[in-house]
C-alpha cells in the first residue's frame, strides 16, 4: 500500500486555508502603518510651534475671584489643524498608493483618508456652531459629556477616531488596541499640572508632546514590526 | 438493507450536496487563488500573481483567460516607465463568484464534519 498524498486542488479544507493564506499575504503586503503614524505625529508636534508663535484673540473677559477669564480663539491653531491634516491625508494616500503598486498590487486606504477628510470637516463644522452660538455655558465650563463631545470631535480626537478605520480595513487587531489607547489618552487627558501659568501659548503643549509622543512610538513600534516580519 | 443510522436526516435529503452547486472555473485551487488575492488587492500585477502563486507566465496566463472569458476578472494592459504592465481586476461578477465558492467550500467542511464518524478518523 502506498500513502501517496491527495492532491490540493480537491480538499476544501486545504483550498480555504490557502485562499485564507493568500488574503492574509496581501493584506501584510499592503500595510504601511507607520506612515499615517509619522506624518499625524508630525502635524501634531508643527500645532505646538503654531500655538507657541501666534496669539489667540480674547474678548469678554470677566473678572473671576483668582484672575480673569477670557474667550480664547486659537484662529491660527484651528486653520493649521484643518489645512495640516486635510494634506496629511493626501500624503498618507500617496504613500499607501506608491508602495502598494511598486508591491503590484492595489489600495484599500481610500475608506481611511475619506474618513479622516470628513472628520476634519466635521470638527470645522462644530467649531463654527459653537461660534455662532457664542459660546454657551460662558463663563463656566461646558458639561461633562460636551467637554467629552469636544475633546472626541477636536482635530487629535479626530485621528484617533480615524485610525479606528484603518484598523478595521487592515484587519490589524494591535493597531485597534493602539488607536484605542491613543483615543484613551486623548479624551482622558493627562494632567501632572504642566502648562498652568505657563500661559496661552504653551497651555496645550504638554498635551501635545504626548500626544505626537504616542504617535511617534508608534510609528516606530509598527515600522519595526514590518521589517521583523518581512520574509527574507 | 439500511438501517436508521442510515437514513439521511430529511433537510439534508432534500438540500443538494453543496458538491453540486460548485462551479468548475472557480473550483480550481489557481485560480480562486487569483480571485482572492484581486478581491482583497482591489488590483493586481501579473508579476505579484506570478510569484504568490508559484506559476510559469504561460500558465498564469491561461488560467486568467478561462477567468476572463467567464468574465470574472478584468486584464488591463499599461506602461510603469519603459515597463509594460499587465494589472488583474476582480468583476462584480467575479466578486460573486469567489463569495458563493467560500461559502460552498465552507458548507461542505461543516458537511464532512457532521458526516464524520469516529470510524472514519
Amino acid at each position: 500500500m502506498t500513502s501517496e498524498s491527495i492532491p490540493a486542488g480537491g480538499d476544501p479544507r486545504r483550498l480555504l486555508a490557502d485562499a485564507r493564506n493568500l488574503a492574509r499575504r496581501v493584506r501584510l503586503a499592503q500595510r504601511v502603518t507607520w506612515l499615517p503614524l509619522l506624518v499625524l505625529a508630525l502635524v501634531t508636534f508643527g500645532a505646538i510651534l503654531v500655538y507657541r508663535f501666534s496669539q489667540p484673540v480674547l474678548s469678554d473677559c470677566q473678572p473671576i475671584a483668582d484672575g480673569q477669564v477670557c474667550k480664547a480663539w486659537y484662529r491660527a491653531a484651528q486653520f493649521y489643524w484643518w489645512a495640516a491634516l486635510v494634506l496629511a491625508y493626501v500624503v498618507i494616500a500617496g504613500g499607501y498608493l506608491r508602495v502598494a503598486r511598486a508591491r503590484g498590487l492595489g489600495t484599500r486606504v481610500l475608506p481611511y483618508v475619506l474618513t479622516g477628510v470628513a472628520l476634519v470637516v466635521l470638527s470645522a463644522a462644530v467649531s463654527g456652531v459653537w461660534s455662532i452660538l457664542d459660546h454657551p455655558y460662558y463663563p463656566d465650563e461646558p458639561p461633562a459629556f460636551v467637554q467629552f463631545l469636544f475633546r472626541l470631535l477636536d482635530p487629535t480626537g479626530a485621528i484617533g477616531l480615524a485610525l479606528l478605520v484603518l484598523a478595521w480595513l487592515e484587519r490589524r487587531v494591535a493597531l485597534l488596541l493602539f488607536a484605542l489607547g491613543y483615543l484613551a489618552v486623548v479624551l482622558v487627558p493627562i494632567n501632572f499640572g504642566w502648562g498652568v501659568g505657563w500661559g496661552p501659548q504653551w497651555a496645550f503643549a504638554p498635551q501635545l508632546v504626548i500626544n505626537g509622543g504616542l504617535l511617534l512610538l508608534g510609528s516606530a513600534g509598527f515600522a519595526l514590526a514590518q521589517r521583523l516580519r518581512r520574509p527574507r | 438493507m439500511t438501517g436508521p443510522a442510515d437514513t439521511p436526516a430529511p433537510d439534508e435529503a432534500e438540500s443538494p450536496h453543496p458538491v453540486t452547486g460548485l462551479d468548475d472555473v472557480v473550483h480550481q485551487r489557481v485560480r480562486l487563488g487569483i480571485l482572492t488575492i484581486a478581491h482583497e488587492a482591489r488590483r493586481v500585477e501579473f508579476g505579484y500573481l506570478r510569484t504568490q502563486l508559484e506559476l510559469t507566465a504561460g500558465n498564469l496566463s491561461q488560467h486568467l483567460g478561462v477567468l476572463e472569458t467567464a468574465g470574472l476578472v478584468e486584464v488591463e494592459k499599461g506602461y510603469a516607465g519603459r515597463r509594460g504592465r499587465t494589472w488583474i481586476t476582480l468583476t462584480a461578477a467575479g466578486s460573486a463568484a469567489l463569495a458563493e465558492e467560500i461559502g460552498r467550500l465552507k458548507l461542505l467542511i461543516a458537511r464532512v464534519e457532521t458526516t464524520d464518524t469516529p470510524q472514519d478518523r
